[in-house]
């Protein structure tokens, strides 16, 4: 990312002149000292104006709100995949340790955790959009349709998902299905879960109602931290299926010097990952009747 | 020494159920004291799969250190581009271009110019070639295939010495590419050994430097506690809670050669390496420092500490001397289980084009490259990867098998 947005003038248009330097500057602020021009753009930002891109030229607002939805939907639907996977497998490891289906599943495990997520990514394509054809390599939607109904919108936006999905999630299936395991593992040593089983409940109600409700606060904090780091994947992910998220818009505004686009978009994506720390602190609490926050 | 004594009271009671007596040398043996080292290293041993890993890890360094010698073995260099072979599938011989040919050609002749002008000589008498100048003869001898040159080498009247020595420059006529060529027409095998001593170099330095940046922040934290405690912890929280990749990609971005200070001090070619060995270490110290402020906090409190403030101890002495030694093994854990994070981390960036940058190589920007060739050469896309789930995976086992060996709950005795 190299110099300020006049370097950029001067390298695009030769004919310049060094008056058209200084006036530019002075238009853009940029003769100003770092400490003044930042205030100018903490306080545009708290106004709501948040500038121009550079590349697009339409306002960042409008590039902002689709992005947003789209690693909404990318992050979401692969955390709720992820989890959905990975509990009954860690649970499963929990009920029988170290039998085969255990050590299996580490393996798994293991293997999600040290892949890297975009080199699943680019062997998924490989299999399934170069060789089988199944699945679009990449995209959002099939460009040019019309869609008629609701449900053919859905699906047809699905198809593009999965792959994505799977790349996304890989690596936090790992990491949940282990911390499962071990969480579940803790609370299965329970005493009254001995007492629930010697009061003649059935194993399913003693399994979720008892070991997994308590199993679950670990999990929580894992699955928070995690947010960060799925939300984090979901810009590599973009980028390589060349999703529409916000991931790909930090990517494509950083290498192409979009400044106003690049710092929104970071913005946004940091204070979503804090928010979602602080929600996860909150869930605590529901949780555990034990944490209060008073 | 609790422990201990009934580590060996068991074994003991084992034996004796057992019906031949022992002698006393395997008697001593047994009632020898055993140092920690030795029970975590035994009880890593029964973690199989951290025991593959570790050998895996072996056999990666000794493959990168030995990068020289393999060049060598295969007759290939690095380096070399030959944009006629692109994309070549793994297990292909390719015929050296007329230049490399040329220049061995050039360089025998330099070195032997005597037995240089008979082979010379012999090949114009024996009519295999046809030149204006006899110079030429070796030159339009190297325009043959490997085959023919190898014939006629054979059918030449000459010594063997000279005979071994043409067959050897021969032999450079061509090439075999164990894994393909890449977009260049670069020996992918080459570049993968050499990626490896960059990336593995990258995770390891990366995962120790950021463990003694951790070591010392937590140390100081934990130690002195108070306000220094709770500034230093809500800089590690915060940094903690930034969105890694992204933020890595901003920093990764900034070109350093602008900062006036730090162009001085960085030398070209190895620049995109220390800066994105930086930028890691910047990013990845803060569960280190948790944890060995955690430890240091505990420790604070136990006696041999107050003996050796009594004793009139400094700080300094304290933290190196007495506490050092407890937090080495989980900080052994956090640094093996930090490689492998750092190796991904070093991918994903030099993937996105802003980590190591070309001509070096490194497994992120080999899969960089290969990404828009996936169509025509998928194994190129293939390999780099599997390198780093290998390696990966293997310094995530050691690092399991590390915590079991040191938790004194899944010691068996």
């Amino acid at each position: 990312m190299p110099g300020d947005p006049v370097e950029l003038m001067i390298s695009a248009n030769p004919k310049i002149t060094a008056a058209d330097v200084a006036r530019l500057r002075s238009f853009y602020g940029l003769d100003q000292p770092i400490y003044e021009r930042y205030f100018n753009w903490v306080s545009d930002i708290a106004k709501g104006e948040l500038g121009y891109s550079r590349t697009y030229r339409i306002p960042v607002t409008e590039m902002m709100g689709p992005a947003l939805t789209s690693t909404f939907v990318l992050s979401t639907v692969s955390l709720a995949f992820s989890l959905l996977v990975a509990i009954p497998l860690g649970i499963l490891c929990a009920l029988k340790p170290n039998s085969r289906v255990d050590y299996v599943v580490n393996l798994f495990n293991f293997a999600g955790i040290s892949v890297p997520s975009f080199w699943l990514g680019i062997v998924l394509i490989i299999i399934f959009a170069v060789k089988l054809q199944w699945l679009p390599a990449g995209g959002y939607q099939t460009t040019g349709v019309e869609y008629e109904t609701l449900m053919e919108e859905i699906l047809d936006k699905a198809a593009y998902l999965i792959l994505p999905v799977i790349s996304l999630s890989i690596q936090s299936i790992g990491r949940f299905s282990r911390f499962t395991r071990s969480a579940m593992l803790e609370a299965m040593r329970n005493d009254f879960i001995r007492t629930a089983r010697a009061k003649g409940l059935a194993s399913n109600i003693v399994i979720w109602k008892h070991g997994f409700r308590n199993a679950l606060i670990p999990l929580i904090t894992v699955v928070a931290l995690s947010i960060s780091s799925i939300f984090s994947g979901a810009l590599i992910t973009e980028t390589l299926f060349a999703y529409p998220g916000v991931g790909r818009l930090i990517y494509s505004s950083i290498i192409g010097n979009d400044f106003n686009v690049a710092m929104v978009s970071f913005i946004i994506s940091v204070s979503m990952v804090l928010l979602m720390n602080l929600v996860a602190d909150l869930l605590y609490g529901v949780v555990d009747p034990r944490v209060s926050y008073n | 020494m609790d422990t201990l004594d009934t580590h060996n009271n068991k074994k003991l009671a084992q034996v004796s159920k057992e019906p031949q007596r022992l002698n006393k040398a395997q008697i001593a043996e047994l009632e020898k004291v055993q140092s920690i080292s030795k029970i975590i290293y035994n009880q890593f041993k029964e973690h199989k799969a951290a025991v593959i890993g570790a050998y895996t890890i072996l056999f990666f360094v000794l493959v990168a250190l030995s990068a020289p010698i393999v060049e060598k073995v295969m007759g290939v260099n690095a380096e070399n581009q030959n944009v006629f072979h692109r994309y070549e599938p793994p297990f292909t011989t390719i015929s050296a271009g007329t230049d490399t040919r040329e220049n061995e050609v050039r360089k025998y002749i330099e070195e032997n110019p005597e037995s240089a002008a008979i082979v010379q000589a012999e090949l114009i008498k024996e009519e295999f070639v046809t030149v204006s100048r006899p110079e030429d003869a070796l030159y339009e001898w190297a325009r043959f295939e490997k085959r023919k040159a190898m014939a006629a080498i054979r059918l030449l009247s000459i010594d063997q010495d000279i005979k071994t020595d043409l067959r050897n420059v021969a032999k450079k006529f061509e090439i075999y590419h164990l894994f393909g060529t890449d977009e260049l027409g670069r020996d992918v095998l080459m570049r993968l050994i050499y990626g490896t001593q960059v990336s593995m170099g990258v995770g390891i330095l990366v995962a120790l430097s950021s463990a003694l940046i951790g070591l010392l922040i937590g140390a100081i934290a934990g130690y002195y506690g108070g306000f220094i405690d709770t500034m230093l912890m809500r800089i590690t929280d915060a940094l903690l809670s930034l969105p890694t990749i992204p933020v890595l990609i901003v920093v990764a971005a900034i070109d350093l050669q602008k900062v006036p200070v730090l162009a001085s001090l960085l030398s070209h070619g190895s620049e995109s390496i220390l800066k994105l060995i930086f930028i890691l270490c910047i990013f990845s110290w803060m569960p280190v420092a948790r944890l060995v402020r955690g430890s240091i906090l505990t420790l604070r409190e136990r006696e041999f500490i107050l003996a050796s403030k009594t004793l009139g101890a400094t700080d300094f002495t304290i933290i190196t001397r007495h506490m050092f030694p407890n937090v080495i093994a989980p900080l052994l854990v956090s640094v093996t289980l930090g490689v492998g994070e750092s190796i991904l981390f070093e991918a994903a960036l030099s993937f996105l084009g802003l980590g190591i940058q070309p001509p070096t190589p490194s497994w992120g920007n080999m899969l960089f490259n290969a990404q828009e060739l996936i169509y025509r050469a998928p194994f190129l896309a293939i390999l780099p990867g599997l390198l780093i789930l290998f390696v990966t995976i293997s310094f995530n086992y050691v690092g399991d098998g590390l915590q079991d060996a040191i938790d004194p709950k899944t010691i068996k005795r």
